[in-house]
Protein backbone atom coordinates (compact mmCIF):
# COMPACT_ATOMS: atom_id res chain seq x y z
CA UNK A 1 0.00 0.00 0.00
CA UNK A 2 3.28 2.05 0.85
CA UNK A 3 3.17 4.93 -2.24
CA UNK A 4 6.69 6.25 -1.09
CA UNK A 5 9.14 3.59 0.77
CA UNK A 6 10.35 4.47 4.44
CA UNK A 7 12.54 2.32 6.17
CA UNK A 8 9.31 2.12 8.90
CA UNK A 9 6.26 3.92 8.48
CA UNK A 10 6.53 4.65 12.18
CA UNK A 11 3.04 5.07 14.01
CA UNK A 12 2.29 5.33 17.70
CA UNK A 13 1.30 1.85 18.00
CA UNK A 14 4.53 0.17 16.56
CA UNK A 15 6.54 2.65 19.01
CA UNK A 16 4.71 0.87 21.96
CA UNK A 17 4.82 -2.36 20.46
CA UNK A 18 8.69 -1.94 19.62
CA UNK A 19 9.08 -0.20 22.50
CA UNK A 20 7.88 -3.37 25.04
CA UNK A 21 9.74 -6.00 22.62
CA UNK A 22 12.46 -4.07 23.04
CA UNK A 23 12.48 -3.81 26.61
CA UNK A 24 11.42 -7.44 27.39
CA UNK A 25 14.19 -8.61 25.38
CA UNK A 26 17.15 -6.12 27.25
CA UNK A 27 15.03 -7.24 30.33
CA UNK A 28 15.17 -11.21 29.72
CA UNK A 29 18.81 -10.94 28.91
CA UNK A 30 19.59 -9.10 31.70
CA UNK A 31 17.75 -11.77 34.16
CA UNK A 32 19.15 -14.61 32.19
CA UNK A 33 23.12 -13.40 32.25
CA UNK A 34 22.48 -12.03 35.93
CA UNK A 35 20.64 -14.63 37.92
CA UNK A 36 22.82 -17.13 35.98
CA UNK A 37 26.01 -15.37 37.16
CA UNK A 38 24.49 -15.51 40.27
CA UNK A 39 23.71 -19.28 40.56
CA UNK A 40 26.44 -20.93 38.12
CA UNK A 41 29.49 -18.90 39.73
CA UNK A 42 31.85 -20.96 37.15
CA UNK A 43 29.28 -19.54 33.98
CA UNK A 44 31.40 -17.69 31.59
CA UNK A 45 29.43 -14.74 30.29
CA UNK A 46 29.96 -15.85 26.97
CA UNK A 47 28.07 -19.01 27.54
CA UNK A 48 25.88 -16.95 28.87
CA UNK A 49 24.92 -14.60 25.99
CA UNK A 50 25.34 -17.58 24.04
CA UNK A 51 22.72 -19.54 26.39
CA UNK A 52 20.29 -16.35 26.33
CA UNK A 53 19.75 -15.29 22.84
CA UNK A 54 19.13 -19.06 22.07
CA UNK A 55 16.45 -19.43 24.50
CA UNK A 56 14.92 -15.99 23.47
CA UNK A 57 15.38 -16.68 20.00
CA UNK A 58 13.43 -20.24 20.64
CA UNK A 59 10.76 -18.41 22.41
CA UNK A 60 10.08 -15.24 20.17
CA UNK A 61 9.80 -18.08 17.29
CA UNK A 62 7.38 -19.95 19.18
CA UNK A 63 5.48 -17.00 19.47
CA UNK A 64 5.94 -15.37 16.14
CA UNK A 65 4.88 -19.00 14.28
CA UNK A 66 1.61 -18.74 17.19
CA UNK A 67 0.03 -15.42 16.43
CA UNK A 68 -1.57 -16.16 12.96
CA UNK A 69 -3.10 -19.24 14.16
CA UNK A 70 -4.01 -17.41 17.10
CA UNK A 71 -5.83 -14.68 15.80
CA UNK A 72 -7.88 -17.36 13.35
CA UNK A 73 -9.04 -18.34 16.35
CA UNK A 74 -9.47 -15.65 18.15
CA UNK A 75 -9.57 -12.13 16.56
CA UNK A 76 -9.55 -10.28 19.60
CA UNK A 77 -5.86 -10.67 19.20
CA UNK A 78 -5.36 -8.98 15.83
CA UNK A 79 -3.61 -6.22 17.34
CA UNK A 80 -0.30 -8.76 18.04
CA UNK A 81 -0.25 -9.17 14.13
CA UNK A 82 -0.27 -5.77 12.85
CA UNK A 83 3.51 -5.13 13.84
CA UNK A 84 4.72 -9.39 13.70
CA UNK A 85 7.35 -8.28 10.97
CA UNK A 86 9.10 -6.05 13.50
CA UNK A 87 9.08 -9.32 15.58
CA UNK A 88 10.62 -11.07 12.99
CA UNK A 89 12.78 -8.73 12.33
CA UNK A 90 13.90 -8.63 15.92
CA UNK A 91 13.72 -12.67 16.34
CA UNK A 92 16.43 -12.80 13.21
CA UNK A 93 18.79 -10.02 15.26
CA UNK A 94 18.44 -12.43 18.39
CA UNK A 95 19.50 -15.31 16.52
CA UNK A 96 22.09 -13.78 14.85
CA UNK A 97 23.48 -12.43 18.10
CA UNK A 98 23.90 -16.42 18.98
CA UNK A 99 24.73 -17.28 15.59
CA UNK A 100 27.73 -14.98 15.86
CA UNK A 101 28.88 -15.50 19.42
CA UNK A 102 28.91 -19.10 19.07
CA UNK A 103 30.81 -19.37 15.72
CA UNK A 104 33.37 -17.08 17.18
CA UNK A 105 33.45 -19.17 20.37
CA UNK A 106 33.54 -22.47 18.82
CA UNK A 107 35.08 -22.09 15.58
CA UNK A 108 37.17 -18.65 15.34
CA UNK A 109 40.53 -18.52 15.99
CA UNK A 110 41.43 -22.27 14.92
CA UNK A 111 43.25 -24.00 11.51
CA UNK A 112 40.12 -23.08 9.60
CA UNK A 113 37.68 -20.57 8.45
CA UNK A 114 35.13 -20.23 11.26
CA UNK A 115 32.35 -20.37 8.50
CA UNK A 116 34.24 -23.70 6.66
CA UNK A 117 34.60 -24.84 10.47
CA UNK A 118 31.06 -24.83 11.21
CA UNK A 119 30.07 -26.51 8.31
CA UNK A 120 33.23 -29.48 8.11
CA UNK A 121 34.09 -29.67 11.80
CA UNK A 122 31.95 -32.49 12.49
CA UNK A 123 30.83 -34.79 9.88
CA UNK A 124 29.36 -37.90 11.93
CA UNK A 125 26.37 -37.24 9.40
CA UNK A 126 25.91 -41.13 9.69
CA UNK A 127 25.44 -41.29 13.59
CA UNK A 128 22.08 -39.80 15.43
CA UNK A 129 23.64 -39.02 18.66
CA UNK A 130 26.55 -37.23 16.89
CA UNK A 131 24.55 -35.96 14.29
CA UNK A 132 25.99 -31.96 13.36
CA UNK A 133 23.67 -29.76 14.75
CA UNK A 134 25.61 -26.61 14.09
CA UNK A 135 25.02 -26.36 10.24
CA UNK A 136 21.55 -26.87 11.06
CA UNK A 137 21.02 -23.81 13.20
CA UNK A 138 23.05 -22.12 10.39
CA UNK A 139 20.95 -23.23 7.49
CA UNK A 140 17.55 -21.56 9.66
CA UNK A 141 19.51 -18.43 10.41
CA UNK A 142 19.65 -17.84 6.78
CA UNK A 143 16.78 -18.53 6.12
CA UNK A 144 15.94 -15.85 8.32
CA UNK A 145 17.66 -13.67 7.44
CA UNK A 146 16.21 -13.94 4.20
CA UNK A 147 13.21 -13.14 5.60
CA UNK A 148 14.20 -10.38 7.76
CA UNK A 149 16.41 -8.65 4.63
CA UNK A 150 12.79 -8.96 2.49
CA UNK A 151 10.32 -7.91 5.11
CA UNK A 152 9.93 -4.89 4.11
CA UNK A 153 7.06 -3.48 1.62
CA UNK A 154 9.39 -2.86 -0.94
CA UNK A 155 10.13 -6.38 -1.63
CA UNK A 156 6.56 -7.59 -1.00
CA UNK A 157 5.98 -4.89 -3.82
CA UNK A 158 8.49 -6.01 -6.39
CA UNK A 159 8.23 -9.70 -5.34
CA UNK A 160 4.55 -10.07 -5.83
CA UNK A 161 2.36 -11.38 -3.03
CA UNK A 162 2.36 -14.79 -3.62
CA UNK A 163 6.41 -15.04 -4.12
CA UNK A 164 6.84 -12.96 -1.17
CA UNK A 165 4.10 -15.11 0.87
CA UNK A 166 5.77 -18.19 -0.22
CA UNK A 167 9.38 -17.23 0.70
CA UNK A 168 8.32 -15.99 4.34
CA UNK A 169 6.28 -19.36 4.43
CA UNK A 170 10.22 -21.02 4.88
CA UNK A 171 9.61 -19.90 8.02
CA UNK A 172 8.43 -22.97 8.69
CA UNK A 173 11.29 -24.73 7.37
CA UNK A 174 13.31 -22.83 9.99
CA UNK A 175 11.50 -23.41 12.88
CA UNK A 176 12.16 -27.27 12.09
CA UNK A 177 15.88 -26.80 11.73
CA UNK A 178 15.79 -25.07 15.18
CA UNK A 179 13.86 -27.98 16.82
CA UNK A 180 16.14 -30.29 15.19
CA UNK A 181 19.01 -28.12 16.25
CA UNK A 182 18.17 -28.01 19.74
CA UNK A 183 17.24 -31.40 20.19
CA UNK A 184 20.57 -32.96 18.30
CA UNK A 185 22.78 -30.15 20.54
CA UNK A 186 21.47 -28.56 23.73
CA UNK A 187 18.96 -31.72 24.48
CA UNK A 188 21.94 -33.61 24.55
CA UNK A 189 23.80 -31.68 26.58
CA UNK A 190 21.54 -30.74 29.49
CA UNK A 191 20.03 -33.04 31.94
CA UNK A 192 17.22 -31.47 33.81
CA UNK A 193 13.46 -32.46 31.87
CA UNK A 194 12.40 -29.56 32.12
CA UNK A 195 14.55 -28.61 28.93
CA UNK A 196 13.12 -31.55 26.59
CA UNK A 197 9.98 -31.03 28.39
CA UNK A 198 9.48 -27.48 26.84
CA UNK A 199 10.73 -27.77 23.68
CA UNK A 200 8.11 -30.62 23.16
CA UNK A 201 5.96 -28.55 24.97
CA UNK A 202 6.55 -25.80 22.15
CA UNK A 203 6.60 -27.92 19.23
CA UNK A 204 3.07 -29.74 20.14
CA UNK A 205 1.31 -26.13 20.91
CA UNK A 206 3.02 -25.25 17.55
CA UNK A 207 1.95 -27.72 15.38
CA UNK A 208 -1.90 -27.77 17.98
CA UNK A 209 -2.58 -24.63 17.37
CA UNK A 210 -2.33 -24.22 13.62
CA UNK A 211 -4.03 -27.84 12.98
CA UNK A 212 -7.01 -26.45 15.28
CA UNK A 213 -7.09 -23.03 13.28
CA UNK A 214 -7.03 -24.97 10.20
CA UNK A 215 -10.07 -27.31 11.22
CA UNK A 216 -11.99 -23.95 11.83
CA UNK A 217 -11.67 -22.31 8.76
CA UNK A 218 -12.15 -25.94 6.75
CA UNK A 219 -15.87 -26.06 9.34
CA UNK A 220 -16.22 -22.54 8.61
CA UNK A 221 -16.09 -22.97 4.33
CA UNK A 222 -18.30 -26.14 5.28
CA UNK A 223 -20.88 -24.07 7.09
CA UNK A 224 -21.04 -21.67 3.94
CA UNK A 225 -22.29 -23.99 1.02
CA UNK A 226 -23.87 -21.24 -1.93
CA UNK A 227 -26.13 -22.78 -4.97
CA UNK A 228 -25.56 -21.64 -8.02
CA UNK A 229 -27.41 -20.73 -10.75
CA UNK A 230 -25.24 -20.13 -14.20
CA UNK A 231 -22.58 -17.91 -13.66
CA UNK A 232 -24.53 -16.76 -10.75
CA UNK A 233 -23.96 -18.07 -7.24
CA UNK A 234 -26.39 -17.29 -3.85
CA UNK A 235 -24.27 -15.94 -1.75
CA UNK A 236 -26.89 -15.27 1.48
CA UNK A 237 -29.73 -12.84 2.97
CA UNK A 238 -28.98 -9.50 1.85
CA UNK A 239 -30.26 -8.67 5.85
CA UNK A 240 -27.75 -10.80 7.25
CA UNK A 241 -24.66 -8.09 6.47
CA UNK A 242 -24.75 -5.59 8.74
CA UNK A 243 -23.70 -2.13 7.87
CA UNK A 244 -19.83 -1.75 7.64
CA UNK A 245 -19.45 -5.97 7.84
CA UNK A 246 -18.98 -8.44 5.71
CA UNK A 247 -20.33 -11.74 5.15
CA UNK A 248 -17.62 -14.57 3.60
CA UNK A 249 -18.94 -16.85 1.06
CA UNK A 250 -16.93 -19.93 0.32
CA UNK A 251 -17.03 -20.11 -4.02
CA UNK A 252 -14.97 -23.02 -5.16
CA UNK A 253 -11.58 -22.60 -3.16
CA UNK A 254 -12.08 -19.17 -3.13
CA UNK A 255 -13.52 -17.13 -0.37
CA UNK A 256 -15.61 -14.11 -1.54
CA UNK A 257 -16.24 -10.78 1.08
CA UNK A 258 -19.57 -9.22 0.55
CA UNK A 259 -19.65 -5.68 2.46
CA UNK A 260 -22.40 -3.33 3.36
CA UNK A 261 -21.95 -0.01 3.18
CA UNK A 262 -25.11 2.23 3.77
CA UNK A 263 -27.75 0.70 1.80
CA UNK A 264 -25.18 -0.86 -1.00
CA UNK A 265 -23.61 -3.98 -1.26
CA UNK A 266 -20.03 -5.11 -2.47
CA UNK A 267 -18.11 -8.40 -3.29
CA UNK A 268 -14.31 -8.56 -3.35
CA UNK A 269 -12.18 -11.52 -2.88
CA UNK A 270 -11.44 -12.48 0.70
CA UNK A 271 -7.94 -12.27 0.38
CA UNK A 272 -6.38 -8.93 0.41
CA UNK A 273 -3.61 -7.75 -1.78
CA UNK A 274 -1.23 -6.55 0.70
CA UNK A 275 -0.31 -9.54 2.45
CA UNK A 276 -3.38 -12.06 1.99
CA UNK A 277 -5.45 -10.87 5.40
CA UNK A 278 -9.26 -11.95 5.15
CA UNK A 279 -10.75 -8.72 4.10
CA UNK A 280 -13.93 -10.35 5.17
CA UNK A 281 -12.79 -9.49 8.42
CA UNK A 282 -12.49 -6.35 8.71
CA UNK A 283 -14.71 -3.32 8.37
CA UNK A 284 -15.87 0.06 6.67
CA UNK A 285 -13.89 2.81 8.06
CA UNK A 286 -14.01 5.69 6.13
CA UNK A 287 -15.80 4.30 3.81
CA UNK A 288 -13.48 2.06 2.37
CA UNK A 289 -12.93 -1.93 3.12
CA UNK A 290 -10.36 -1.93 5.48
CA UNK A 291 -7.84 -5.25 6.27
CA UNK A 292 -7.82 -6.54 9.96
CA UNK A 293 -4.04 -7.28 9.59
CA UNK A 294 -2.82 -4.01 8.68
CA UNK A 295 -5.73 -1.47 8.27
CA UNK A 296 -4.87 -1.64 4.71
CA UNK A 297 -7.91 0.44 3.06
CA UNK A 298 -9.97 0.01 -0.96
CA UNK A 299 -12.85 1.82 -2.60
CA UNK A 300 -15.34 -1.32 -2.16
CA UNK A 301 -16.79 -0.21 -5.50
CA UNK A 302 -13.74 0.05 -7.40
CA UNK A 303 -11.26 -1.95 -5.27
CA UNK A 304 -8.69 1.15 -5.54
CA UNK A 305 -6.95 2.03 -2.73
CA UNK A 306 -7.46 5.40 -1.78
CA UNK A 307 -4.63 7.31 -3.55
CA UNK A 308 -1.71 7.70 -3.41
CA UNK A 309 -1.64 4.45 -3.36
CA UNK A 310 -1.74 1.89 -5.62
CA UNK A 311 -3.07 -1.24 -4.44
CA UNK A 312 -5.94 -2.35 -5.92
CA UNK A 313 -8.54 -5.18 -4.30
CA UNK A 314 -10.44 -7.83 -6.69
CA UNK A 315 -14.23 -6.94 -7.10
CA UNK A 316 -16.59 -8.97 -7.95
CA UNK A 317 -20.22 -8.76 -9.91
CA UNK A 318 -22.99 -8.14 -7.63
CA UNK A 319 -26.51 -8.56 -7.47
CA UNK A 320 -29.68 -8.51 -5.36
CA UNK A 321 -32.85 -10.30 -6.86
CA UNK A 322 -35.83 -10.58 -3.87
CA UNK A 323 -33.49 -9.79 -1.50
CA UNK A 324 -30.82 -12.25 -1.95
CA UNK A 325 -27.26 -11.61 -2.75
CA UNK A 326 -26.16 -13.17 -5.52
CA UNK A 327 -22.06 -12.92 -7.07
CA UNK A 328 -20.53 -14.35 -10.24
CA UNK A 329 -17.38 -14.99 -9.54
CA UNK A 330 -16.20 -16.52 -12.52
CA UNK A 331 -17.47 -13.09 -14.41
CA UNK A 332 -14.97 -10.47 -15.50
CA UNK A 333 -13.27 -8.80 -12.22
CA UNK A 334 -11.29 -5.83 -12.10
CA UNK A 335 -8.50 -5.91 -9.58
CA UNK B 1 -9.56 -6.05 14.98
CA UNK B 2 -12.86 -6.92 15.46
CA UNK B 3 -15.16 -7.56 18.58
CA UNK B 4 -18.44 -6.04 19.51
CA UNK B 5 -18.30 -2.80 17.77
CA UNK B 6 -14.80 -1.82 17.94
CA UNK B 7 -12.41 -2.59 15.03
CA UNK B 8 -8.26 -2.65 15.50
CA UNK B 9 -6.35 -0.13 12.95
CA UNK B 10 -2.97 0.23 13.64
CA UNK B 11 -2.39 3.60 11.93
CA UNK B 12 -5.57 5.34 13.60
CA UNK B 13 -3.84 7.77 15.97
CA UNK B 14 -6.18 6.09 18.81
CA UNK B 15 -7.00 2.71 20.03
CA UNK B 16 -10.02 1.57 21.20
CA UNK B 17 -10.90 1.43 25.28
CA UNK B 18 -11.63 -1.88 25.40
CA UNK B 19 -8.61 -3.19 22.89
CA UNK B 20 -6.24 -1.17 24.62
CA UNK B 21 -6.92 -2.95 27.82
CA UNK B 22 -6.31 -6.06 26.55
CA UNK B 23 -3.50 -5.29 24.57
CA UNK B 24 -1.92 -4.19 27.36
CA UNK B 25 -3.11 -7.33 29.08
CA UNK B 26 -1.75 -9.78 26.70
CA UNK B 27 1.41 -8.08 26.39
CA UNK B 28 2.36 -8.31 30.13
CA UNK B 29 0.95 -11.49 30.44
CA UNK B 30 3.35 -12.59 27.10
CA UNK B 31 6.64 -10.70 28.91
CA UNK B 32 6.02 -11.97 32.26
CA UNK B 33 6.02 -15.35 30.83
CA UNK B 34 9.31 -15.07 28.90
CA UNK B 35 10.79 -13.12 31.55
CA UNK B 36 9.99 -15.94 34.13
CA UNK B 37 10.62 -18.78 31.68
CA UNK B 38 14.15 -17.42 31.36
CA UNK B 39 14.63 -17.49 34.94
CA UNK B 40 13.68 -20.91 35.01
CA UNK B 41 15.90 -21.91 32.62
CA UNK B 42 19.21 -20.00 33.49
CA UNK B 43 18.27 -21.60 36.78
CA UNK B 44 17.90 -24.98 35.40
CA UNK B 45 21.08 -25.06 33.34
CA UNK B 46 23.78 -27.74 34.16
CA UNK B 47 26.44 -27.24 36.62
CA UNK B 48 29.51 -25.66 35.10
CA UNK B 49 32.83 -27.48 35.22
CA UNK B 50 35.15 -25.95 37.96
CA UNK B 51 37.85 -24.86 36.03
CA UNK B 52 39.51 -21.64 35.32
CA UNK B 53 40.69 -19.51 32.54
CA UNK B 54 42.53 -16.70 33.83
CA UNK B 55 41.77 -14.21 30.88
CA UNK B 56 43.97 -11.22 30.97
CA UNK B 57 46.11 -12.53 33.98
CA UNK B 58 49.80 -13.27 32.88
CA UNK B 59 51.83 -14.86 35.22
CA UNK B 60 55.17 -16.17 35.11
CA UNK B 61 56.30 -19.90 35.40
CA UNK B 62 60.14 -21.32 35.57
CA UNK B 63 60.82 -25.15 34.53
CA UNK B 64 61.93 -27.43 32.19
CA UNK B 65 60.98 -27.43 28.42
CA UNK B 66 59.72 -30.88 27.44
CA UNK B 67 58.05 -31.69 24.08
CA UNK B 68 57.72 -35.34 23.73
CA UNK B 69 55.13 -34.71 21.81
CA UNK B 70 53.49 -32.19 23.35
CA UNK B 71 54.66 -29.03 24.93
CA UNK B 72 55.08 -29.75 29.22
CA UNK B 73 57.09 -27.66 31.60
CA UNK B 74 58.44 -29.52 33.76
CA UNK B 75 58.11 -27.29 37.40
CA UNK B 76 59.47 -28.03 40.80
CA UNK B 77 57.06 -28.21 43.28
CA UNK B 78 56.10 -26.06 45.73
CA UNK B 79 56.60 -28.25 48.84
CA UNK B 80 59.35 -29.72 47.12
CA UNK B 81 57.31 -33.25 46.53
CA UNK B 82 58.39 -33.16 42.97
CA UNK B 83 58.33 -31.67 39.76
CA UNK B 84 54.91 -31.17 38.92
CA UNK B 85 53.71 -30.91 34.84
CA UNK B 86 51.77 -28.32 33.37
CA UNK B 87 50.47 -28.64 29.39
CA UNK B 88 51.03 -25.47 27.13
CA UNK B 89 49.42 -23.81 24.42
CA UNK B 90 48.83 -21.13 22.39
CA UNK B 91 46.55 -18.32 22.14
CA UNK B 92 43.12 -19.45 20.21
CA UNK B 93 43.12 -22.64 18.77
CA UNK B 94 46.30 -23.77 18.49
CA UNK B 95 49.22 -26.14 20.20
CA UNK B 96 51.98 -23.98 21.71
CA UNK B 97 55.09 -26.13 19.74
CA UNK B 98 55.91 -23.51 17.33
CA UNK B 99 56.59 -21.01 20.62
CA UNK B 100 58.87 -23.49 22.42
CA UNK B 101 60.20 -25.37 19.05
CA UNK B 102 63.99 -24.08 19.62
CA UNK B 103 64.41 -23.97 23.96
CA UNK B 104 63.04 -27.86 24.00
CA UNK B 105 64.96 -29.47 27.27
CA UNK B 106 65.90 -26.20 28.31
CA UNK B 107 65.26 -24.05 31.52
CA UNK B 108 62.77 -21.71 31.02
CA UNK B 109 60.16 -18.81 32.60
CA UNK B 110 57.10 -18.95 30.38
CA UNK B 111 54.39 -16.27 30.64
CA UNK B 112 51.20 -16.72 30.47
CA UNK B 113 47.90 -17.39 31.67
CA UNK B 114 46.84 -20.11 33.90
CA UNK B 115 44.01 -22.92 32.96
CA UNK B 116 43.07 -24.79 35.59
CA UNK B 117 40.29 -26.93 36.90
CA UNK B 118 41.83 -28.44 39.88
CA UNK B 119 43.34 -31.77 38.63
CA UNK B 120 45.04 -30.46 36.02
CA UNK B 121 46.66 -27.21 35.06
CA UNK B 122 47.58 -25.68 31.36
CA UNK B 123 49.19 -22.39 30.69
CA UNK B 124 48.00 -20.70 26.91
CA UNK B 125 51.82 -19.20 26.42
CA UNK B 126 51.87 -16.00 25.36
CA UNK B 127 56.09 -16.02 25.68
CA UNK B 128 59.23 -17.83 26.68
CA UNK B 129 62.63 -16.61 27.88
CA UNK B 130 65.74 -18.90 28.01
CA UNK B 131 67.29 -19.64 31.57
CA UNK B 132 69.73 -21.69 30.52
CA UNK B 133 72.20 -19.27 32.15
CA UNK B 134 70.57 -19.32 35.47
CA UNK B 135 71.76 -21.81 37.90
CA UNK B 136 68.81 -21.80 41.06
CA UNK B 137 66.57 -24.46 38.49
CA UNK B 138 67.64 -28.09 39.78
CA UNK B 139 67.40 -30.69 37.01
CA UNK B 140 64.74 -32.41 37.08
CA UNK B 141 64.18 -36.26 36.43
CA UNK B 142 61.62 -36.76 33.25
CA UNK B 143 61.60 -40.73 33.31
CA UNK B 144 58.39 -42.64 33.39
CA UNK B 145 57.54 -45.73 34.92
CA UNK B 146 54.76 -47.91 33.18
CA UNK B 147 51.96 -48.86 34.12
CA UNK B 148 51.00 -51.45 31.85
CA UNK B 149 48.50 -52.09 28.96
CA UNK B 150 45.19 -50.81 29.58
CA UNK B 151 41.92 -50.59 28.13
CA UNK B 152 39.68 -47.40 29.00
CA UNK B 153 36.57 -45.93 28.42
CA UNK B 154 35.91 -42.60 28.53
CA UNK B 155 35.97 -39.09 26.43
CA UNK B 156 38.97 -37.65 23.95
CA UNK B 157 38.60 -33.83 24.92
CA UNK B 158 40.87 -31.01 23.77
CA UNK B 159 42.64 -30.43 26.73
CA UNK B 160 42.83 -26.44 26.97
CA UNK B 161 38.74 -26.16 26.83
CA UNK B 162 38.10 -28.90 28.90
CA UNK B 163 40.62 -27.49 31.63
CA UNK B 164 38.75 -23.90 32.59
CA UNK B 165 38.54 -22.23 28.72
CA UNK B 166 34.86 -23.09 28.08
CA UNK B 167 32.15 -24.67 29.51
CA UNK B 168 30.91 -27.00 28.47
CA UNK B 169 34.79 -27.92 27.22
CA UNK B 170 33.20 -31.44 26.37
CA UNK B 171 29.93 -33.59 25.06
CA UNK B 172 28.65 -32.97 22.06
CA UNK B 173 27.70 -29.54 21.97
CA UNK B 174 31.35 -28.65 22.06
CA UNK B 175 32.22 -31.43 19.62
CA UNK B 176 33.06 -29.21 17.06
CA UNK B 177 35.47 -26.62 18.90
CA UNK B 178 37.18 -29.67 20.40
CA UNK B 179 38.02 -30.86 16.87
CA UNK B 180 39.24 -27.36 15.86
CA UNK B 181 41.13 -27.33 19.27
CA UNK B 182 42.78 -31.02 18.59
CA UNK B 183 43.37 -29.84 14.51
CA UNK B 184 45.07 -27.07 15.69
CA UNK B 185 47.84 -28.50 17.88
CA UNK B 186 45.98 -28.53 21.14
CA UNK B 187 46.77 -31.30 23.40
CA UNK B 188 44.95 -34.64 23.67
CA UNK B 189 43.50 -35.75 26.71
CA UNK B 190 41.61 -39.08 27.16
CA UNK B 191 39.39 -37.78 30.11
CA UNK B 192 37.87 -40.81 32.20
CA UNK B 193 35.54 -41.00 34.99
CA UNK B 194 35.12 -43.64 37.57
CA UNK B 195 32.04 -44.33 38.71
CA UNK B 196 32.24 -42.37 42.06
CA UNK B 197 32.82 -39.65 40.22
CA UNK B 198 36.77 -39.16 40.21
CA UNK B 199 38.82 -38.14 36.83
CA UNK B 200 41.66 -39.40 35.70
CA UNK B 201 43.38 -37.51 31.98
CA UNK B 202 45.48 -39.45 30.17
CA UNK B 203 47.78 -37.13 27.42
CA UNK B 204 47.17 -39.54 23.78
CA UNK B 205 50.36 -40.12 21.78
CA UNK B 206 50.81 -42.97 18.76
CA UNK B 207 52.42 -46.08 19.42
CA UNK B 208 55.99 -44.25 18.55
CA UNK B 209 55.44 -41.50 21.19
CA UNK B 210 54.30 -39.06 17.97
CA UNK B 211 51.76 -36.59 18.32
CA UNK B 212 48.07 -38.17 17.11
CA UNK B 213 45.69 -34.89 17.04
CA UNK B 214 44.48 -34.87 13.45
CA UNK B 215 44.58 -38.98 13.78
CA UNK B 216 41.89 -38.29 16.61
CA UNK B 217 39.22 -35.78 15.08
CA UNK B 218 36.68 -38.52 14.48
CA UNK B 219 36.24 -39.86 17.77
CA UNK B 220 36.08 -36.50 19.78
CA UNK B 221 33.72 -35.59 22.59
CA UNK B 222 31.90 -38.59 22.29
CA UNK B 223 32.31 -41.74 24.28
CA UNK B 224 35.29 -44.23 22.68
CA UNK B 225 37.19 -47.20 24.30
CA UNK B 226 40.83 -46.76 24.28
CA UNK B 227 43.72 -49.29 24.51
CA UNK B 228 47.24 -48.33 25.18
CA UNK B 229 50.60 -48.47 27.29
CA UNK B 230 50.24 -46.22 29.72
CA UNK B 231 53.56 -44.66 31.30
CA UNK B 232 53.49 -42.19 34.10
CA UNK B 233 56.01 -39.26 34.17
CA UNK B 234 55.40 -37.58 37.38
CA UNK B 235 51.84 -36.58 37.89
CA UNK B 236 50.95 -36.88 34.10
CA UNK B 237 49.57 -39.93 32.70
CA UNK B 238 50.57 -40.59 28.70
CA UNK B 239 48.83 -43.33 26.78
CA UNK B 240 50.47 -44.79 24.03
CA UNK B 241 48.02 -46.08 21.67
CA UNK B 242 47.21 -46.55 18.03
CA UNK B 243 44.54 -43.93 16.98
CA UNK B 244 42.64 -46.56 14.56
CA UNK B 245 42.17 -49.31 17.66
CA UNK B 246 39.88 -46.65 19.42
CA UNK B 247 35.82 -47.82 19.33
CA UNK B 248 32.92 -46.52 20.19
CA UNK B 249 30.44 -48.47 22.18
CA UNK B 250 28.68 -50.71 20.69
CA UNK B 251 25.09 -48.69 21.04
CA UNK B 252 25.46 -45.36 19.73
Amino acid sequence: MAHAYRAVQWNRYKRLYDAVLAGGCVAYHVLFVGIGAATHPRATIETLVIRATATLAFLLLTVVLSIGPLCRLDPRLLPLLYNRRHLGVVTFLVAATHGVFSIVQFHALGDTHPLVSVLTANTEFASVSQFPFQPLGLLALLVLALMALTSHDFWLATLGPTTWKSLHMLVYAAWGLVVVHVALGVLQAERHPAFPVLVGAGVLWVGGIHAAAGLRERRGDRERPAAREGAWVEVCSADAIADGRAHVASVGDERVAVFRRGERLFALSNVCPHQGGPLGEGRIVDGCVTCPWHGHQFDPETGAAPPPYEDRATTIPLAVRDGTVWIAPDAERTS
Amino acid sequence: MSHGDEFFVGHAPRMPESTRRRVRRVAAALVACGLALGVALTMLQARFDEGVFEFGVERTFDGVLLAEPYPVLLVADADGAGPRTILLSAPGKHGADALVADLVGRPVEVTGSLIDNGRREMIEVHAVRDLSADARLPAVDAGGESLGRLILAGEIVDSKCHLGVMKPGRDKTHKACAIRCISGGVPPVLRVEDRHGRLAYFLLVGTDGRAIGRELLSMIAEPVEVTGDVTRFGDLLVMRTEPASIRRPASR
